[in-house]
């Protein structure tokens, strides 16, 4: 039996080691559509300030992947998913047959109308590969203008100003949050980050970006002028489900699954951030984002494929694990 | 990541623009002054969309051989790009056309088999040379101005080699280039901006590229050639177009004649005719020369024959690279039939070599077989010949006033080597036959005259060691094991043995532009001086090795690779740190 699973982070790869673990002759092919091997997304800035090294970064080595006889296919994604042939179209046009499919597409930070046409002078901090270019660009760089929220941004400008970056944070709030929960510091984060130097300019956002000799002219909504020699900004952190269009599987703002993870399709099943659960405490689906909730659905999506009936248990919270450290948020907008 | 070095190979089908795209890499890297080579493998039939590939080698210091593995395969088409795929070294890379039309089967498509230990990168390519031509044209820009941006080429080097290539096409067919070149260039920038570094040394001066071919036919025209003749063969047509091209403007003349028999019939002709004169062909052209290269050895009548050898045996593999014709350059002929085999192991030798060849022919009035390869011949690399015209040289031995007056065509002489007139000389009859004569050149079948002239006709090859090149003893002297080796290969070992060296394994290497006569002293010093000697070549048989057996008694480790790519530095390093081991036993 064919196991083909979109996506090459922790819940896709979770669920492609627990079916080779539970069968070992069943055929895992794995799609991702970064150039590397799974890597720990989490520690990315700790290997941008080289407390870590590159390998440390991975979730197991080739050798690992060989011998669990796991196939990757890296460097590719999917266009198109035809149910009824049980068939996937990578975007070079290549058809793959599958007997059974999970897409673990994960999520990713996106632009709103107001910057998508800044976008090429916009630097995203996301996957290994924009950790590896500005790695490249660290050295040159002196100012940074951050503008986004929730965790990821947290990590980004505590990372930026513990290399000694000037950093500008910009956020629409009153405060700078970034929707932590269960969190000592939670009422104090915005003045200990303004302590460690970070300058943190509220209630605004970015309109506009040019490029200068030396850098770039960010202008805000308050008519805030402010240079940079690098600029990071997202509006938001959305479900990557640009696969399934045209599919017939149910979706919302991400894949709409049942609690064994099974989407609208016989055979497809999704897990991880790109997938919505009905929560019946809010009668409504959400996404249980997070480290931990990937890693828990890899599992169970897994077993599921090979006809198992695990049920995945809702999460009251989203977890992060934000330099080593469990965190917990309320919400991803 | 830095590099000092990349290899880097397209892979496409007729039409696609392979060997186009090896050129304006090429020519560009030159232009910075980079050492290039250059090796391009085609299918052996003439019709029909045979697969092609263009592999390019750069590197800031120079370069001996292909090297072994890819840094970067660039695969325009998908089914046909996929063997390449086992050339391609751990961590390295392959460009892809992500713009293909209608669907491909996983089994046929080159990104399925991409493996995680190799870095696939998708391009538009049809796509984007539609955007540049309104055709598939310049799908080989687009991919070429990516490759600029990933290496962190300079752009306008390739801009420069675009107009070079393109200009007489007309203005239009330049723009559409550069502008898919530039698609190319932008594509990689924002989609994998995170480039490699090459190492360039601005200083560096641009370098010249050529190819063995091409140092053939320049040496040979410089030294005097007048006279071509030949019958299109694979790996060796170059040669004859060359001639073709060069030779009436010099007064001179290039035949293409019905078969190779005819060929060399014309330039012995030539040559009897006082004329320095050539052909080129590959194996089965030669096996077809046999019986003239005898009448050549009889009558002593010089010729130079050029032998680009190709896979065999009989039509073989006609793009493809061995060298399996030496037993038939020594040994391929009626009766006790000497012949110089000469063999350059570089391009710059295929210059110098052949001006030798000549000398040596008309000299000792002997056939002169030049073993070139295809992999010789036909790649192109920067290299520095020294350049050495004198189109009026004549090493022929001329008779005295006293010895034209009873002229004897096959005096016996000390030195194996009769005086030699053009025929129509005022007082001297010139009298020959490919029958066995007496020295004034009349037919003779007596014991004692067949005896004198064999042993004439081979003393002249005793006496001609004197005009040879000794042989190059080259790495370290005090190495215990010894590597001889012929023609190209001689390039793969060179590598192979810095390789070992890093390894801490010295060796040292026996090479000679001369198969047949050898300056053999030489050859036993060095034999004597090693506790293991190996011999690597490009056929089943190891054809050199068993001529140095048989000369020299020795007992060397044999590497035979009918080959059908150039033989892998790593191979060959193998084969030493293995006997490096055997020794330290």
């Amino acid at each position: 039996m064919k196991h083909v699973i979109i996506g090459a982070g922790v819940a896709g790869i979770t669920a492609a080691k627990t079916i080779k673990e539970l069968d070992r002759n069943a055929e895992v092919v794995v799609i991702g559509d970064e150039l590397f091997l799974p890597y720990k997304r989490y520690l990315l800035s700790e290997f941008l300030c080289n407390s870590i090294r590159r390998k440390e970064l991975f979730f197991f080595p080739m050798s690992m992947l060989k011998e669990l006889g796991i196939r990757l296919r890296n460097g590719t994604w999917v266009k198109a998913i035809d149910p009824s042939k049980k068939e996937i179209k990578l975007f070079h046009n290549e058809v793959v047959h599958y007997d059974k499919l999970l897409i673990a597409t994960g999520g990713s930070p996106g632009l709103g109308l107001v910057l998508q046409p800044y976008k090429k002078y916009i630097h995203f901090y996301y996957s290994l590969y924009d950790t590896l270019v500005l790695k490249e660009k660290l050295p040159e760089i002196r100012k940074c203008v951050v503008f986004g929220d929730g965790v990821s941004c947290l990590d980004l400008i505590c990372m930026l100003r513990n290399l000694g970056k000037q950093v500008t944070y910009i956020t629409k709030g009153e405060r700078a949050t970034f929707a932590l929960d269960e969190y000592n510091f939670e009422g104090e984060l915005h003045e200990f980050l303004e302590e460690k130097g970070i300058e943190i300019i509220t209630a605004d956002q970015i309109v506009s970006i040019e490029e200068s000799d030396h850098g770039y002219k960010v202008e805000s909504i308050q008519q805030t002028m402010l240079t940079a020699d690098i600029v990071f900004a997202w509006d938001y952190y959305k479900p990557n489900i640009s696969c399934i269009e045209g599919s017939a599987i149910e979706k919302k703002l991400g894949i709409l699954v049942n609690v064994k993870l099974e989407t609208s399709q016989k055979d497809i099943y999704a897990a991880g951030d790109c997938v919505e659960i009905y929560h019946p405490g809010i009668k409504d689906y959400w996404i249980n984002f997070g480290l931990p909730n990937a890693l828990e659905q890899g599992k169970i999506a897994g077993k599921n494929m090979l006809g198992q009936h695990e049920e995945y248990k809702i999460q009251e919270a989203i977890v992060f694990n934000l330099m080593g450290q469990s965190l917990k948020a309320r919400w991803w907008k | 990541m830095k590099y000092s070095e990349i290899t880097i190979r397209f892979c496409g089908i007729a039409g696609d623009g392979i060997v186009a795209s090896g050129k304006i890499l090429a020519g560009a890297c030159a232009k910075i002054g980079l050492h290039v080579m250059v090796n391009n493998i085609y299918s052996a039939e003439i019709r029909g969309l045979g697969k092609s590939s263009a592999t390019i080698r750069f590197s800031t210091s120079k370069l001996y051989s292909m090297g072994d593995g890819l840094d970067l395969l660039v695969g325009m088409v998908s089914k046909e790009s996929i063997i390449d795929l086992r050339d391609v070294k751990e961590r390295g890379n392959v460009i892809y056309d992500t713009s293909t039309i209608g669907d491909v089967v996983e089994e046929d498509s080159l990104v399925s088999h991409i493996t995680p230990e190799i870095q696939g990168h998708g391009l538009p390519i049809t796509k984007l040379a539609n955007e540049a031509s309104g055709t598939n044209q310049g799908k080989n820009l687009v991919a070429i101005g990516a490759i600029c941006y990933f290496y962190s080429l300079p752009p306008e080097m390739f801009v420069d080699q675009i107009k070079g290539l393109f200009t007489r096409k007309g203005e239009r067919v330049v723009e559409i280039n550069i502008k898919a070149f530039r698609l190319g260039y932008e594509y990689f920038k924002e989609n994998y901006p995170l480039n490699n570094q090459f190492e360039i040394d601005k200083r560096s001066k641009p370098r010249k590229l050529t190819s063995g071919n091409d140092a053939i036919a320049k040496g040979a025209i410089d030294c005097g050639l007048k006279f071509f003749a030949g019958y299109p063969i694979t790996p060796a047509t170059k040669i004859m177009e060359i001639a073709a091209k060069e030779l009436p403007k010099l007064g001179g003349w290039t035949l293409q004649m019905e078969d190779e028999i005819a060929a060399i019939g014309a330039v012995l002709g030539a040559w009897f005719a006082g004329k320095r004169a050539m052909t080129a062909t590959s194996g089965p052209g030669l096996s077809l020369m046999s019986e003239m290269i005898n009448l050549s050895v009889m009558a002593e009548i010089p010729t130079v024959i050029v032998n680009v050898q190709r896979g065999g045996p009989s039509t073989g593999l006609p793009t493809k690279v061995e060298q399996g014709d030496l037993n038939i350059a020594l040994y391929g002929g009626a009766g006790d039939s000497p012949r110089v085999v000469m063999a350059p192991t570089d391009t710059e030798e295929c210059y110098s070599g052949i001006q030798l060849a000549f000398d040596i022919a008309e000299k000792y009035q002997t056939p002169v077989i030049f073993l070139s390869d295809l992999f010789l011949g036909q790649r192109t690399e920067t290299v520095t010949i020294k350049e050495n015209i004198d189109r009026d040289r004549c090493t022929r031995k001329k008779p005295t006033s006293e010895q034209l007056k009873n002229f004897l065509r096959y005096q016996i002489t000390d030195d194996g080597v009769s005086p030699l007139i053009v025929p129509g000389e005022p007082g001297a009859v010139y009298s020959t036959t490919g029958l066995e004569h007496s020295a004034k050149g009349n037919p003779n079948y007596e014991s004692d005259v067949h005896s004198m002239m064999t042993a004439k006709r081979f003393r002249k090859f005793d006496s001609m060691v004197a005009d040879l090149p000794t042989a190059d003893i080259l790495g370290d002297e005090t190495a215990e094991i010894g590597i001889a080796g012929w023609g190209s290969t001689i390039g793969s070992i060179l590598e192979g043995m810095e390789i070992a060296k890093k390894q801490g394994v010295k060796t040292k290497l026996i090479k000679s532009i001369m198969i047949h006569p050898q300056h053999e002293d030489s050859f036993r010093k060095f034999f004597d001086s090693c506790k293991k000697i190996i011999i690597p070549e490009m056929n089943y048989q190891g054809q050199y090795a068993a001529l140095l057996k048989s000369r020299y008694g020795i007992k060397p480790i044999e590497i035979h690779i009918p080959a059908v790519n150039p033989v892998s530095p790593l191979k060959i390093a193998q084969k030493i740190m293995e006997t490096n081991s055997e020794l330290s036993q």
